[in-house]
């Protein structure tokens, strides 16, 4: 056998029992939205019944625990930043001249008054929170459902992701309530293949019990792989960038 | 009628009828003048107040209401200071806490207790009736719709309910069994859409940084105090040492007798190691303890004003009444009777009427006062106010407080009473000229 052929089929191979398993599903899934270190403009939309707000972001990221977001506009909001390091997160207030850190009371605010809360950036490990399972796959779509583990710190019942097959790129996670009830509902679209990951560019977030609200959030001007200079994760990049 | 008749209309013990009246009457002056044990001068007082029924009506009406007034008000006032005291000791805090005094000055986690070597000493100690070491946290409780900041407070559930009433007014489900559950109040729980078998997160960050934990809600409190209801949660003690990374405790929480919280709290300061204080209900109440004592002291002051007005109106109508009675009381002066005696009469009739008064306020006073005891007539008034009454530790159920020194404050009235009657109407009878006095209409 030639030495392609054997690899092709070990490929496969793999790729089969990956599929089979719910946890390295889930991993893989993981993996794939993160596109290691990155340098991007985000733009979020926050949409009410009564009014849109746009934000123009800028981030930092190292991919792994290290993150830092500066706020460009609208004017109002400009000036704003937000260290992440792992689960401690520290914003700088141009009115106060001041940083400060999050709370644990402050975790649960909405960001910049979008449908994601302070809680969503510093990050939540579905592989180590919940239990997956497969519910569905098709040729071209996986559907994974999980359930949270015992004491995990999670409010929801459960958690459907969709992903497409055969490269795990995650299209959609669905969060429900413990009442059965979906509550609220990320889409993730426009992936871009970066070091073999379909990193997704566009992400929608809706607040299923609140229609006609939703958050749009679009990278632009991205960079990935590049090197972030330490400077960047202190609290002085908060106030003068880097 | 003459002179005499009328004498002895105004101070014969018994009814006149013709000469022996007279012979009757002049005996009564006899009795006035001589009488060495002074039996006579009450008796007549006495019977002198009931020859003006409605006057004497009158004046008990004015100082049974004062009385009333006065008992009701000590009550209220007493019975919403101990529902403030009570709250605090059996629901925020503790009739006793023992703590560091980094942590009092700073109730952080990172100011937790180094050791709980101490606690069986102090339970051995005299006077402590419980003990039940706490460690109390900021956290954010989280459920699928909503998030709100809330005061938590890791227990042991054996133990809490000996120095706490908050497991005794879990409404729905039960107390804490193990780790991995959480008790939280009813309006917390409406307000973050939790029911009882579901989960919620809490969140905190402490030593061990920023933790997480999803808490099973096994129980809903309902207390009725605001700040427990919607502010304050139960865990496991080793939930929360896991959430905080302290592994003892922020506190221990003591029972003991109410009135002896300072005494046992200076009493433990002793076996105490370093750096760590007994704080008594008092000192942890701070600034709130100054001002239930400030207005326990606006209280006396308003009583003190009730007892004014009611002792000044007794005493303009014993000024009417001797006006009145100007006539006879020359008559009296002028067939012998000693002035100052007969200012000792209209004062004493002063003393049984406002002594009548009183004895019948204090029926009245206590029986309401019983009643606002043992029925929560106050609970809706007070709860009416809203958000001015949040901060305080009072609940929705508020009873008014029983003492015997409610009658003695109240009695102040008679003194003022016969202070005045003494400085106004009897002065005026001791300064009366008989022969003018007789021709007064």
């Amino acid at each position: 056998m030639r030495p392609g052929v054997l690899l092709a089929l070990v490929w496969v191979a793999l790729g089969h029992a990956a599929a089979s398993d719910p946890q390295a599903v889930l991993r893989a899934v993981v993996d794939s939205q993160r596109g290691g270190s990155l340098r991007a403009t985000l733009t979020m939309e926050v949409v009410r019944p009564e009014r849109t707000t746009r934000f123009v972001i800028e981030i930092a990221s190292d991919g792994a625990e290290r993150a830092i977001i500066w706020v460009r506009a609208p004017a109002r909001e400009a000036g704003q930043a937000f260290l992440r390091i792992g689960e401690s997160i520290q914003l700088y207030s141009p009115v106060l001249r001041r940083v400060l850190r999050l709370p644990p009371g402050g975790r649960g605010d909405s960001f910049l008054g979008s449908d994601l809360s302070y809680g969503d950036l510093a990050g939540r490990d579905l592989e180590r929170d919940f239990t997956p399972r497969i519910t569905a796959q098709t040729p071209t779509q996986i559907t994974l459902e999980l359930t949270p583990a015992p004491l995990a710190p999670t409010p929801y019942g459960r958690v459907v992701v969709l992903a497409s097959r055969p490269d795990l790129a995650l299209l959609q996670m669905t969060y429900y309530d413990q009442r059965g009830r979906a509550v609220r509902r990320l889409n993730f679209s426009r992936h871009l293949e970066v070091q073999g990951r379909q990193v997704p560019l566009q992400v929608e977030v809706e607040d299923l019990l609140r229609p006609g609200q939703r958050t749009n959030l679009v990278f632009s001007n991205y960079r990935f792989g590049v090197t972030i200079p330490e400077a960047c994760f202190t609290i002085r990049a908060l106030e003068v960038g880097c | 009628m003459n002179a005499m008749d009328w004498f002895c209309v105004f101070i014969c013990p018994w009814r006149w009828t013709g000469r022996s009246a007279i012979l009757s009457a002049r005996r009564g002056v006899y009795l006035i003048k001589k009488s060495a044990d002074s039996r006579a001068l009450p008796r007549l007082a006495w019977r002198n107040l009931w020859r003006h029924r409605r006057r004497t009506w009158l004046l008990v009406l004015v100082v049974a209401y004062a009385t009333l007034t006065i008992v009701l008000f000590w009550g209220i006032n007493n019975g919403y200071s101990q529902s403030v005291m009570n709250g605090y000791a059996r629901f925020l805090a503790a009739p006793v806490l023992i703590s560091t005094q980094a942590h009092f000055a700073d109730p952080d986690p990172a100011h937790g207790l180094a050791s709980l070597d101490f606690l069986a000493q102090v339970a051995a100690q005299p006077g402590v009736l419980g003990v039940a070491p706490r460690l109390q946290f900021a956290g954010l409780i989280r459920s699928a719709y909503a998030s709100s900041p809330a005061e938590a407070r890791g227990v042991d559930p054996g133990l809490e309910a000996r120095v706490s009433d908050i497991p005794a007014a879990i409404e729905q489900g039960r107390m804490l069994a193990g780790p991995g559950e959480i008790v939280l109040g009813r309006a917390l729980a409406q307000e973050l859409d939790v029911r009882l078998g579901e989960r919620v997160v809490l969140d905190t960050s402490g030593l061990a940084g920023p933790q997480a934990l999803g808490l099973l809600a096994v129980g809903l409190v309902d207390s009725g105090i605001v700040l427990v209801d919607r502010g304050l949660v139960m865990v496991h003690l080793e939930d929360a040492r896991f959430l905080t990374g302290l592994g003892t405790a922020t506190g221990v929480a003591l029972e003991v007798r109410r009135g002896q919280e300072a005494q046992v709290a200076q009493a433990l300061q002793p076996i105490l190691p370093p750096g760590v204080r007994a704080y008594d209900l008092t000192v942890l109440l701070g600034g709130l303890y100054e001002a239930l004592r400030t207005e326990a002291a606006s209280t006396f002051l308003i009583g003190l004003i009730f007892s004014i007005l009611a002792a000044l109106a007794v005493t303009s109508t014993v000024l009417v009444s001797v006006l009145e009675r100007t006539r006879e009381f020359g008559m009296a002066i002028a067939i012998g009777l000693n002035p100052r005696r007969l200012a000792q009469l209209v004062t004493l009739e002063t003393v049984f009427a406002t002594g009548l008064g009183w004895v019948v306020g204090l029926a009245l006073g206590y029986g309401l006062n019983f009643w606002m005891a043992t029925h929560n007539v106050l609970g809706p008034l007070f709860t009416g106010f809203g958000g001015a009454f949040e901060i305080m530790a009072i609940g929705d159920q508020i009873y008014t407080a029983q003492s015997p020194l409610f009658a003695l404050y109240a009695a102040l009235t008679i003194l003022l009473a016969a202070i005045f009657s003494i400085l106004i109407p009897a002065r005026r009878v001791l300064l009366l000229n008989p022969a003018e006095a007789m021709r007064a209409e």
